[in-house]
């Protein structure tokens, strides 16, 4: 097991640093002179020739582009990011707070979507075909196809306008997590209940629950039985899901003005601020190398025929 | 059985999520409740404040107005005194010597005197590269303490705009020499101790700012006691926010743009408890055309001023603003300073725009849709703001216009940063742009005539250009206000005449205020409000 763990985390190390580069070299393919980005960035009104020279020898843009990218890489395994171009803070003291409140929706949103898409998997896989069953899938079909930030609008609009029971943005009290939360779990409840429900479906039709079934045992038990070996596909869709939610809220937090991840690299985009652009890519490949690999291991723990495969 | 538990399962996760809502409820409204009694304003900015050093540029410009002070300030009556009481002016017009008032403090308690404004302006000058857009920087030679509050700047060579230059919100303003880093300011500062109306209480990046009211500011304190600022990056996020009052307050930000739009104001005007208010032209959103480059058809006059003559710029004020921006006859709005030039007007005519191709020799004798002159295309490029929807607009309804009379109007959309590289290194035909504003208009935007950074490749194709540059110099360093007067005039005739920046519409400030709010006003730019001047019924 742990050489198995060993395995998967030394496979990850040359991915990364292959997203790193590209990311790296991608920025400085960009047509215009990152000096003058910068200056562009800090909103510097008229821009000489000689203020372009000085701030290219004061970010070191004069060195070959391999050169920057080690040192780079080198400060950034300390999460030194370097500085950003516009506000001339470190990045990480930008991208740390913002990470940890896009972490804080993300958590919480997590667990609703884990809790509610297995209650609503097993339920309807359980009353398969029936009323309940078609009516959830009806409803999440129909939620689940709605734009994000049209949905938000209207739950801003009816919650916290029309019934006033909440703020319409901000990450002040602890209401102001419910409508973002709600939209993104809407999103993403929707689809993920359907992958517990298939899999409970093909589990419940395979030959040992006949066998269960035929040997007496007590049908709750035997729920709980197909419950755990469905849940082995919902580890590895969960996994996944956090990363993705982390690096797709970009329209939640836009919307609910929360201070993270997804406001801070829009702004970054448009400003053109490459060293917080980078970061972002580097810290979001790491969670997802991280959280693929972490529900690998975990099923693997839980079912020792993966473990021969590598 | 099992489906029961399921059902109980489920109900319990819901009444969890519904309990949620209702603990979250309470405490908002609790904080709603106290609010109303404070009457503050919270504005709504789409941008955090960023860095409130007053002598760089990524901040706020709103909110760096509230908390600093210049020496000088403009007005609608000339420039008065702000943190000098009075100066003289050599007869050279080389030394200014300023009187400063005596009763100013900086937040911190720190007395306002010479020696904090030589210590300001010195570390200004330090990082001179960064300021080369205002011109005083080039020429300031030295600032020297007179007495405890007097203070004489010297200048290289004589310089009008020096006093108008000054007043500008950045960067000759003064924070507390305390809040120095090793006596600079270029690598950042302290705190942001300034000398203004309100004082910088509170900055959660990305989410508010918080300015109180200086009690002990030399104007007297300001009624409206707090101020914040609320991150809101969407629209319709703004909107509803306004709607709730959780912010009761917005105006057009730092980049002219207005988050919520024409027809969601006018509604919440119509409620009652919101006011909307308009100030003056601030600047001219235009075009300007390329006039260097002897092989694009805009490097001829009579190519130029057809595309003028097929703007109909009422429906553009009308249709794409909704009446918000006004339809612009000329480079600069009658009311900023020497503008007032007595220009011919170029009506909205497609027909004679025609005619002056035809005369111009562009003609599509083998019936063409597009003219042509000696085996050429009549085919021009137009470079707009990817991000800027009014522009893509403007600029479809202005092909379709002249497609009309014979032209072909390529559209190209780019970054707005890819948009002024084209136009330092000169390679447009068209490109939409806009003057500095009222505070730096006309001396500022006239000056970038002869900047390559700026409009250098825009004037430098003109039969008359060597004249109009010489008449720049002259009108800067110019020491008489008829002379000036006289110059100011001679400079807009010919860029008029030649039709090289192209007006569009005159862009102002729109405020959006609860409907018991007195005495909003405006000042001289389009970057800053006059939050002291305000107060509740």
């Amino acid at each position: 097991m742990a050489l198995y763990t060993l395995k998967r985390v030394g496979a990850l190390t040359p991915l990364l640093v292959v997203i790193s580069f590209l990311t790296f070299v991608l920025n400085g393919l960009s047509p215009m002179d990152p000096a003058e980005v910068v200056l562009h960035a800090q909103g510097v009104p008229t821009i000489t020739d000689e203020l372009i020279a000085a701030t290219r020898a004061e970010l070191g843009m004069d060195r070959p582009l391999l050169i920057r990218y080690g040192d780079w890489l080198l400060a950034s395994l300390q999460l030194d990011f370097g500085d950003s171009f516009i506000t001339g803070k470190p990045v990480w003291s930008l991208l740390g707070p913002a990470l940890l409140n896009t972490m804080k929706l993300t958590l919480v949103s997590s667990l609703f979507i884990v809790v509610l898409s297995i209650a609503l998997g097993v339920v309807c896989a359980l009353k398969e075909g029936k009323w309940l069953d078609l009516s959830v899938r009806g409803v999440s079909f129909l939620l689940t196809s709605m734009p994000a930030y049209w949905l938000a609008a209207l739950m801003v609009w009816y919650f916290a306008v029309k019934l006033d029971l909440l703020p319409t943005s901000g990450m002040d009290t602890a209401g102001s997590y419910v409508l973002p939360v709600a939209v993104i779990v809407i999103g993403y409840a929707g689809i993920y209940f359907r992958v517990i429900r298939s899999s409970m479906l093909s589990n419940l039709n395979e030959d040992y629950v006949l066998y269960g079934r035929a040997c007496g045992m007590s049908e709750r038990k035997l729920t709980l039985y197909v419950l755990r070996n469905s849940l082995q596909v919902a580890v590895s869709v969960f996994g996944l899901a956090i990363p993705i939610i982390l690096g797709s809220t970009v329209v939640v937090e836009n919307i609910f003005a929360w201070p993270g991840l997804g406001t801070l690299t829009v702004n970054s985009i448009l400003g053109r601020d490459f060293p917080v652009i980078q970061a972002y890519v580097l810290v979001l490949a790491v969670a997802f190398v991280l959280f693929n690999t972490v529900s690998d291991v975990m099923n693997a723990a839980m079912n020792p025929r993966l473990r021969k495969e590598l | 059985m099992r489906t029961k538990k399921a059902v109980i399962l489920l109900a319990s996760i819901l009444t969890i999520v519904i309990l949620a809502g209702c603990n979250g409820d309470k405490v908002n409204n609790g904080g709603a409740g106290t609010e109303a009694e404070v009457r503050e304003l919270v504005y709504a900015t789409a941008k955090d404040i960023n860095d409130m050093n007053p002598h760089l540029y990524p901040g706020s410009m709103a909110a760096q107005g509230i908390l600093y002070e210049s020496l000088v300030e403009n007005t609608p009556e000339g420039i008065k005194p702000l943190l000098a009481e009075s100066w003289e002016i050599s007869e050279d017009g080389k030394t200014y010597t300023f009187h400063l008032r005596k009763d100013v403090k900086f937040h911190d308690g720190e007395p306002f005197n010479a020696e904090a404004v030589k210590l300001n302006i010195d570390a200004v000058q330090r990082n001179a590269s960064k300021h080369a857009w205002i011109k005083l920087s080039t020429k300031l030679a030295e600032v020297s303490v007179v007495d405890e509050f007097t203070v004489k700047l010297t200048l290289t060579e004589t310089y009008y705009p020096t006093l108008l230059e000054l007043s500008m919100t950045r960067p000759y303003v003064f924070i507390s020499p305390k809040d120095f880093q090793n006596g600079e300011t270029k690598d950042g500062v302290t705190a942001y101790h300034g000398t203004g109306p309100y004082i910088l209480e509170e900055h959660v990046t990305e989410q508010f700012a918080t300015f109180v009211a200086n009690e002990a500011y030399w104007g007297g304190a300001p009624t409206v006691k707090k101020i914040t600022a609320k991150v809101l990056p969407a629209g319709e996020t703004t909107l509803l926010a306004l709607q709730k009052g959780e912010v009761n307050f917005v105006f057009t930000d730092d980049r002219g743009t207005d988050s919520i739009d024409v027809d969601a104001m006018q509604r919440l005007a119509e409620t009652g408890d919101y006011q909307i208010v308009r100030s003056e032209p601030m600047n001219t959103k235009m075009i300007v055309a390329n006039s260097s480059q002897a092989s694009s058809p805009v490097s001829e006059k009579a190519v130029r001023e057809a595309i003028w003559q097929s703007i109909d710029r009422e429906t553009i004020s009308r249709t794409i603003f909704s009446g918000t921006e006004t339809p612009a006859e000329t480079l600069f709005s009658s009311n900023v300073n020497y503008a007032d030039a007595g220009l011919q007007k170029r009506e909205y005519n497609p027909e004679v725009a025609a005619k002056l191709l035809e005369e111009a020799g562009w003609t599509n004798a083998d019936g063409t849709e597009i003219r042509s002159k000696d085996g050429r295309q009549l085919a021009i490029k137009l470079y707009y703001d990817v991000n800027s929807s009014s522009q893509k607009t403007q600029a479809e309804l202005l092909q379709s216009e002249t497609l009309k009379i014979g032209m072909k109007l390529e559209l190209v959309g780019e970054e707005s940063s890819a948009i002024a590289n084209r136009r330092s290194i000169g390679d447009y035909d068209l490109l939409f742009n806009q003057t500095w504003g009222l505070a730096y208009d006309p001396q500022s935007t006239i000056t970038a005539f002869t900047s390559e950074t700026a409009y250098l490749h825009t004037t430098s194709g003109l039969p008359q250009a060597q004249e109009l540059y010489g008449k720049i110099e002259e009108v800067m360093v110019s020491t008489d206000e008829e002379t000036r007067k006289g110059l100011y005039k001679n400079i807009l005739t010919i860029a008029h005449e030649e039709a090289v920046f192209i007006p569009l519409t005159n862009g102002s400030v729109t405020v959006v205020a609860p409907a018991d709010l007195q005495g909003i006003s405006f000042k001289q730019t389009q970057f800053e409000l006059p939050f002291e001047r305000m107060s509740f019924e």
